[in-house]
């Protein structure tokens, strides 16, 4: 290149009114692009969600009107809902067996849709020492993984307070599992469990990484993720969840909210009730009574 | 069954029993790593392209194909953790845009087509030349590639130069999307203490420019060794500039992220100091000290005003160590966040495995593909002009040392 | 436009078009219809079949002991029956302690496979996903394995409010089977260890027993093989036998009349005397004793005084209320465990062990208790 060219090159060449307006047609339009953009996000996220982040008003009309095909079972009459009384549960463990039954859950100590955690506050302590089913030193105690006890640990140390807490899926109204699956494989059903469409899950587990109770895993022999859905195939049937059929205390129940003489209603309406970790805004539908500040 | 303890991490504390797996381990490492490569070696091509900064003309085709190599191979490691990879596409046919890791298809997909588009541009002259000359198979090859013309008057490169631009314009928005989604995919879960943070998106965003910084830094000095050609040392004080910036803020936005845990102390603080105590420490003390190294040699280069040999040598050592300070970065998050209990009271040590579907050895493969491919497309598509095109006179050996 | 831009944008604009079709395409049926995600998965998560069947499938084949277990404690195991107007489900029913759905049972064909299942169980054969599937898992428990499903809810463990019934296990039984003094399907109630009281009289008993003798031998070792051995019985068990004899409970031709002018102190002064004998071995065919060791190894749970593991002369009852049967005639005890399993001898546990002894068995048992020492 000339070094005139180089010249008539570097000169700054003021620019026409028209070329002016061009630009600041072409700015406006951006903006406004751009403004419809962030309108449009903003009022999705600000929206108030229908259920479970999912419906819009032509869903939840059929929703209501061509519910699924079940036999004797329609969604849209019950809500469901499941109440757990810390201060009778012994720790006994059936409940996790029922389960691991019920549902052909993986016999082993990683994968469970419910478990039970043991808080002990030793003997001058402030804080309790937590531990579940799943610690190894429990699962010697029972012998193998296959087999649910809780060892003696505390037998011979001075123990102040001591109780066990049952944990499962709390089907939350604002699920942080749906909010984050990629591809709508898990979703909240009308009636209120949440539930996974394991034809469909591709296994990216973020899901599991989103709940805040830890109720979710990854069950690599299907390779998909997996959760407790309050036995949908038996309370579609009028039959209780296998955890609640099995406890021989009374410590799990479970009823219909729309029924209010149902177990369920009954206990949340004559006790102070609880959820887990309400700070998380998820608003679980697992109702606790007698849980302590320790548990986690 | 007998009792398969299956990879099983040991824990210290109260862990809830999900836990005891890691979902996501290496391979989600690994991802972020390659995708903020990509980002990286995007904008320092974009340099050139959009704000026409001369120092950077000599490696920005080369950045372009660098992007394009490893952005090749940014989905690899999420096929091989997904627990369904033959459903993959779920997210693209049905994706749920509640979700982040959604929008990886679109803007994966998008950023994949803009990078092809942009290098097709940038090489087309070439193509066409290489089209008319190379024999046999290949020639035809690049027949094809010129899409049937052969019309390179300056008013059709002139077209294709615009073109090129508007798409590296479109490139860096599309680039923070790229990158800051995933940031958003971690920083958005309100579950982690470790990752739930505004700050995240910003963290993973330019520590990737760094380490694509970083990234060319290494190849341009190993690609000019490897063809006995001069390092252009204007080249060199750019890419030092753009790493200096990236450095200064990365450290300032990741300390602030740490200083704002400890400060706000909530629940579970002293189990997140006994994280960065126990399992992630030497992650961190990796991270931070690479860092600190980083912004001292940077720092000093730029006081200093080094040029020539020594800037060579240093800078390219800044480089080595930005790109391990930032893989260790990415270590110290996803793996971290998860070797922090959800109950606050309990820690995971994780250890990874060697062979296997989720293994260091899958990752070393991923790891190197990008590199071999990048070699075998610099074959094809020759990305070095050398001599005085770009007006530099400027060789190592002649500037002062 | 330069030729390659056009040709270009033709090129994206097929390839963007062949995208979108294809996403369309692949859209699953039912997708979108009641919200993000398919709507028949609800329906197909839903068909599922259940395992567990609840107690009152039991009820059928089971009728005894359901109930006994209805009427017992393991059915009300709360504090109240009630608790302000909601009854709750009480007490471990079937399937907790007899660890497995009756979903698999009676056996592993009749077994409801989930879908899900049926195609695990194809695709990967090595995996037991099926807990009922897997070694030691058992509906029929013996009672050694039962005390560890007894103390899973019963040991006293810190954290299990005190209204559940908790015991110390050093304490309270040793290494003793709970079995022996609780009835499991209804643990309150103790059938087998009954309140007996003083001991009889051996000297006033020996008066009584000149009529037995002349059946049941001067010592206790009876004439003919048909009728049993009492030479070193357990006392109690004696006591029970006659009284049921009397009661009518025990229907025996024979001996309803021999024992229908005793009181109870002559029950128990005979029983006495009787106990008192060192008892003898009458002896069986050898060959069948060592095929009956093998078979009997269930019975040790009650009929051994250390229960299924523990040692202790086996044969020798634990439970003073169970009878021992080392030494004891072959034919009688033969005939014994025919009755119990054609019915003409009632007893809870008996019968439905009788059931599944085979007539070979029973033979074989007979044999080997009969060629045991007692002592």
């Amino acid at each position: 290149m000339s070094k005139q060219d180089k010249a008539i090159k570097s000169q700054k060449v003021p620019m026409s009114r028209r070329g002016f307006l061009g630009l600041l047609g072409k700015g406006a339009a951006c903006t406004s692009a751009l403004a419809c953009t962030g309108a449009a996000v903003g009022s999705s996220l600000l929206g108030e969600p229908k259920h479970g982040f999912q419906q819009n008003d032509d869903q939840l009309a059929e929703s209501i009107n061509n519910p699924p095909k079940l036999d004797d079972y329609n969604w849209n009459d019950h809500s469901w809902a499941m109440g757990v009384d810390t201060d009778r549960c012994i720790g006994c463990l059936r409940c996790m067996e029922a389960c691991k039954m019920e549902n052909s859950v993986q016999m082993d100590a990683f994968h469970h849709r419910t478990w039970v955690e043991r808080y002990t506050y030793l003997e001058g302590s402030n804080t309790a020492v937590v531990d579940s089913q799943a610690d190894p030193k429990n699962i010697e105690n029972a012998g193998s993984e296959t087999r649910f006890r809780f060892d003696n640990r505390y037998k011979d140390v001075k123990v102040d307070k001591a109780f066990f807490v049952p944990k499962l899926c709390n089907q939350c109204e604002h699920p942080s599992c749906v909010q984050v699956c990629p591809t709508g494989a898990t979703f909240k059903a009308k009636d209120g469990p949440v539930l996974i469409d394991t034809t469909y899950c591709i296994g990216c587990q973020y899901c599991v990484q989103a709940c805040p109770y830890g109720a979710r895993s990854f069950n690599e022999v299907r390779g998909v993720a997996e959760k407790c859905n309050w036995c949908y195939h038996r309370i579609t049937k009028g039959l209780n969840p296998a955890c609640v059929e099995v406890c021989p205390t009374g410590t799990r129940i479970f009823g219909d909210r729309n029924d209010p003489e149902s177990p369920v209603s009954l206990f949340i309406k004559n006790n102070h009730v609880q959820v887990l970790k309400p700070e998380m805004g998820n608003a679980p539908n697992v109702f606790y009574k007698g849980t302590d500040k320790e548990v986690v | 069954m007998e009792s398969v303890f299956h990879h099983v991490t040991p824990h210290i504390g109260f862990i809830y029993p999900n836990e005891s797996e890691l979902p996501w381990t290496q391979l989600i490492v690994i991802y972020p790593y390659i995708t903020g490569l990509v980002a990286g070696a995007f904008v320092v091509s974009s340099l050139h392209h959009v704000f026409n900064i001369k120092s950077f003309a000599p490696i920005s085709r080369f950045a372009l194909l660098t992007a394009l190599c490893f952005m090749f191979f940014a989905p690899s490691p999420l096929l091989f953790h997904l627990g369904q990879p033959t459903r993959a596409f779920n997210a693209v046919i049905t994706p749920h845009w509640t979700s982040a890791m959604a929008a990886f298809g679109y803007v994966a997909g998008f950023y994949l087509c803009l990078l092809i588009l942009e290098t097709w541009f940038a090489f087309r002259a070439d193509i066409v030349a290489m089209s008319k000359v190379k024999p046999g198979f290949i020639g035809k090859i690049y027949g094809w590639l010129t899409l049937g013309s052969d019309d390179v008057t300056p008013k059709a490169l002139a077209i294709d130069h615009k073109i090129a631009r508007i798409l590296s314009m479109i490139g860096i928005p599309a680039a923070c999307g790229l990158h800051g989604y995933v940031g958003f995919v971690f920083g958005s879960l309100k579950t982690r203490e470790w990752w739930s943070s505004d700050l995240m998106p910003v963290i993973f965003l330019l520590s990737a420019v760094g380490s694509g910084v970083g990234l060319l830094i290494v190849l341009y000095v190993i690609a000019s060794k490897l063809r006995k050609t001069p390092i252009i040392d204007e080249t060199m004080r750019g890419l030092l500039y753009v790493l200096f910036t990236a450095i200064t803020v990365v450290m300032v936005i990741e300390g602030l992220e740490l200083l704002e845990i400890f400060y706000k102390a909530r629940e579970g603080v002293e189990t997140v100091r006994e994280l960065i105590m126990g399992p992630i420490w030497a992650g961190m003390t990796i991270q931070w000290a690479m860092s600190f190294f980083v912004l001292a040699v940077t720092s000093i280069l730029l006081l200093y005003n080094v040029h020539g040999e020594k800037l060579v040598k240093w800078l390219f050592a800044a480089g080595l160590a930005m790109m391990i300070g930032v893989l260790a970065m990415r270590w110290n998050v996803v793996i971290g966040g998860q070797e922090l209990s959800k109950t606050m009271k309990g820690l995971l040590t994780y250890y990874p495995e060697v062979w296997g579907r989720e293994s260091l050895s899958v990752v070393a493969l991923i790891s190197i593909m990008p590199y071999l491919t990048l070699w075998l497309v610099t074959k094809l598509l020759p990305p070095w002009k050398d001599g005085e095109e770009y007006g530099f006179s400027a060789l190592v050996s002649h500037k002062h040392t | 436009m330069p030729k390659h831009i056009v040709r270009l944008l033709i090129l994206i604009a097929a390839v963007l078009i062949v995208a979108f079709s294809a996403k369309q395409f692949l859209i699953p049926d039912s997708f979108y219809q009641y919200g993000h995600y398919r709507g028949n998965a609800v329906t197909e998560v839903a068909s599922k079949l259940p395992k567990l069947q609840g107690s009152a499938s039991c009820k059928e084949c089971h009728e005894k002991e359901y109930e006994v277990w209805t009427t017992g404690i393991h059915h009300k195991a709360t504090r109240n029956n009630e608790v302000q107007g909601v009854v709750y489900k009480y007490g471990p029913g079937c399937e907790v302690c007899h660890t497995g759905p009756a979903g698999n049972h009676p056996s592993k064909e009749a077994m409801p496979l989930s879908v899900e299942d049926k195609i695990t169980s194809i695709t990967h054969p090595e995996i037991k996903v099926h807990p009922a599937n897997m070694a030691g898992r058992k509906l029929m428990l013996t009672p050694r394995e039962m005390r560890d499903v007894c103390l899973n809810c019963h040991e006293k463990l810190p954290g299990r409010p005190l209204e559940q019934k908790q015991i110390e296990v050093a304490s309270h039984s040793g290494e003793e089977v709970c079995t022996n003094c609780h009835n499991p399907h209804s643990p309150r109630i103790v059938y087998a260890s009954l309140p007996i009281g003083k001991r009889g009289n051996a000297e006033a008993g020996k008066a009584i027993a000149d009529t037995c003798a002349g059946c049941h031998g001067e010592v206790g070792m009876s004439l003919m093989p048909e009728w049993p051995n009492l030479a070193g019985q357990h006392f109690d068990f004696l006591v029970d036998s006659l009284k049921s004899f009397k009661s009518g409970k025990r229907p025996n031709e024979t001996m309803a009349p021999m024992v229908e002018g005793l009181n109870e102190i002559d029950i128990r002064n005979v029983a006495s005397y009787f106990s008192k004998f060192s008892c003898g071995v009458s002896g069986g065919d050898k060959a069948m004793a060592v095929l009956g060791k093998a078979k009997a190894e269930n019975c040790k749970a009650c009929h051994s005084a250390g229960g299924l593991y523990g040692s202790g002369s086996a044969g020798v009852s634990g439970n003073p209320s169970w009878p021992n049967l080392a030494g004891q005639n072959v034919e009688y005890l033969a005939n014994t465990l025919k009755a119990y399993q054609d019915g003409s001898r009632v007893h809870p546990v008996m019968t439905s062990i009788a059931k599944t002894l085979s007539n070979d068995d029973i033979e074989h048992l007979a044999a080997y208790y009969a060629n045991m020492k007692c002592k």
